[in-house]
């Protein structure tokens, strides 16, 4: 009998034997449950058709992928690989062994986790994050004026001044970071900027960043013009202005007269 | 004040033990319920050290209240006390945790509550929760440190796609699994006629508020009403421990 193998990051989570109609979503009625958000109720169908087994994708919100294609209704053959959310289903057309269906998810009580200080805040920092991000670009227009640069004023480091045009920008040594730090035992992550609509947010991740010398007591901060900024080892100076570089192509004006002397576009900007 | 109290726990289905712990003091008019995480037995032991943490070090207190009373007022020094207690059970957790390796991983929710002088101190870390019950008026005391309450906090989404754990069951704050934490304390005037009810999640997450409020207005006597709440939740199949302790303000009146 053929079977459904579900992963997530290439661990198995479960088995279930294909029946001549089944379906895959979160809710508790499917014959395979993927209790994850990103995973509709009801999310795809895979039946018996002649001889061979077809997907039908229910209308999820997600979609439905094989083999990294989007479908709405396809043959399934040995080995192709369904993307349902963030889960990975497995068709193996060839099992011969009874699969052993995993313990239901739900109800999940009593399987507390604990999330540390530290990284349930870098969670939150995140996910703010990506709501700033889906923001801007819902409206790009008036917020891309808005722009802000940071001088580097005591440290090492590979750029002298930095802009900040996307919604979060990160100080650390990771490849990601807009100021890249240099040197061993470097935070990954020492501080990330975020943009939102009230102006210009620091938020510390190492515990370590220090904004006109206070540390963050709330670990975030909103950055005003003229702020000097502490992370990773760098002393930088925060300026606001007026409009952003890479539009109007002229040096901006900042409000305290702390405009870069001469101004950079960061090369990893796109 | 005159309190009338009871207690009721049960072992989560299918599980080799209960890791819930509760703390039934009443002359002292001292109560605790904690619900203890962290594999194999450790759970139990983080729970059990709370517990106990908390009642000696408020037994070591007791003398000590009313002096310090001239100066900071009762009702204060009474929350602060309570609260310290709960921090002290953070760090005789996590060094204990520190020192046995096959119980790092261990920690334990709290819920306390102090009734002395017509106020109800609670401080509380993690999901277990504290409820005030008046005149068929049922009200949260506390709010869950878990990932939920955190995300809702901040105005996010709580089923943005990445989460692999349901939020809920994700908490953010527990007694015993760093060097410090954070303890909340709220104070409530309590009068005649009130209840308490103090209660781990193996009870919150099955039955409701309504339930937990319709039993008190029926029931009245703080044993009925635990043995009835821990009944209704373990019929629902829930798989946690689940435990409720809930105090009747018989006469507030009096020291």
């Amino acid at each position: 009998m053929p079977k459904l193998v579900v992963k997530f990051d290439e661990r198995v989570l479960a088995e279930y034997p294909v029946d001549s109609e089944m379906t895959i979503g979160r809710l508790p009625d499917n014959a395979v449950v993927i209790d994850n958000p990103a995973v509709s109720g009801h999310h795809a169908r895979i039946f018996l058709e002649g001889d061979h087994y077809v997907v039908e994708d229910l209308r999820s919100k997600n979609g439905t992928y094989v083999n990294e294609q989007h479908v709405v209704r396809g043959a399934l053959r040995h080995r192709d690989v369904l993307l349902i959310g963030k889960h990975k289903v497995v068709f193996d057309a060839v099992a011969t062994a009874e699969p052993v269906p995993a313990p239901r998810r739900t109800p999940a009580l009593g399987r507390t986790a604990y999330l540390n200080t530290r990284k349930h805040r870098e969670l939150l920092a995140r996910l703010r994050a990506e709501r700033a991000r889906a923001r801007s670009q819902s409206e790009p227009s008036a917020k891309a004026q808005a722009a802000a640069f940071l001088r580097v004023v005591d440290g090492q480091t590979d750029h002298q001044e930095y802009w900040i045009h996307n919604p979060v920008s990160f100080i650390g040594s990771s490849e990601e970071a807009l100021v890249r730090l240099q040197g061993w035992l470097k935070p990954r992550t020492a501080a990330a900027i975020v943009q939102n609509d009230a102006g210009f947010t620091v938020t510390d991740f190492d515990g370590r960043t220090l904004v006109n010398n206070q540390c963050l007591p709330d670990g975030s901060q909103q950055l005003k013009d003229g702020d000097m900024l502490e992370a990773g080892g760098l002393v930088m100076r925060f300026g606001l202005a007026v409009t952003s570089p890479a539009e109007s192509g002229t040096e901006p004006e900042s409000g305290q007269g702390t405009s870069p002397a001469s101004f950079t576009v960061n090369s990893r900007e796109p | 004040m005159r309190l009338l109290a009871a207690a009721a726990t049960e072992k989560g289905l299918g599980r080799e033990r209960n890791e819930d712990v509760y703390v039934l003091h009443v002359a002292q008019g001292l109560f605790a319920v904690c619900d203890g995480m962290g594999g194999a037995s450790a759970g139990a032991i983080a729970s059990q050290i709370a517990a106990a943490t908390i009642v000696h070090e408020l037994q070591q207190a007791k003398t000590a209240a009313t002096a310090g009373a001239l100066h900071e007022g009762p009702h204060r020094t009474q929350s602060c006390r309570l609260a310290e207690a709960v921090r002290e059970s953070n760090r005789l957790i996590y060094t204990d945790g520190q020192q046995n390796p096959e119980r790092c991983e261990m920690g334990t929710t709290v819920v306390s509550a102090w009734l002395q002088h017509d106020i109800a101190s609670v401080a509380h870390v993690g999901d277990s929760r504290a409820y005030l019950w008046r005149d068929t008026h049922f009200q949260i005391l506390t709010q869950d440190h878990t990932l939920l309450e955190a995300l809702a906090g901040e105005g996010l989404d709580a089923s943005c796609e990445e989460l692999e754990e349901d939020p809920r069951d994700v908490l953010v704050r527990v007694v015993g699994r760093e060097p410090e934490v954070d303890v909340d304390v709220v104070e409530a005037p309590v009068r005649t006629g009130d209840y308490l009810v103090l209660c781990t999640d193996g009870l919150t997450r099955v039955v409701s508020d309504t339930t937990m409020n319709a039993s008190i207005s029926r029931l009245r006597e703080p044993q009925r009403i635990c043995d009835y709440l821990v009944q209704t939740a373990a019929r629902s199949g829930g798989t946690d421990d689940i435990t409720v302790v809930v105090v009747q303000i018989v006469d507030a009146a009096g020291a």
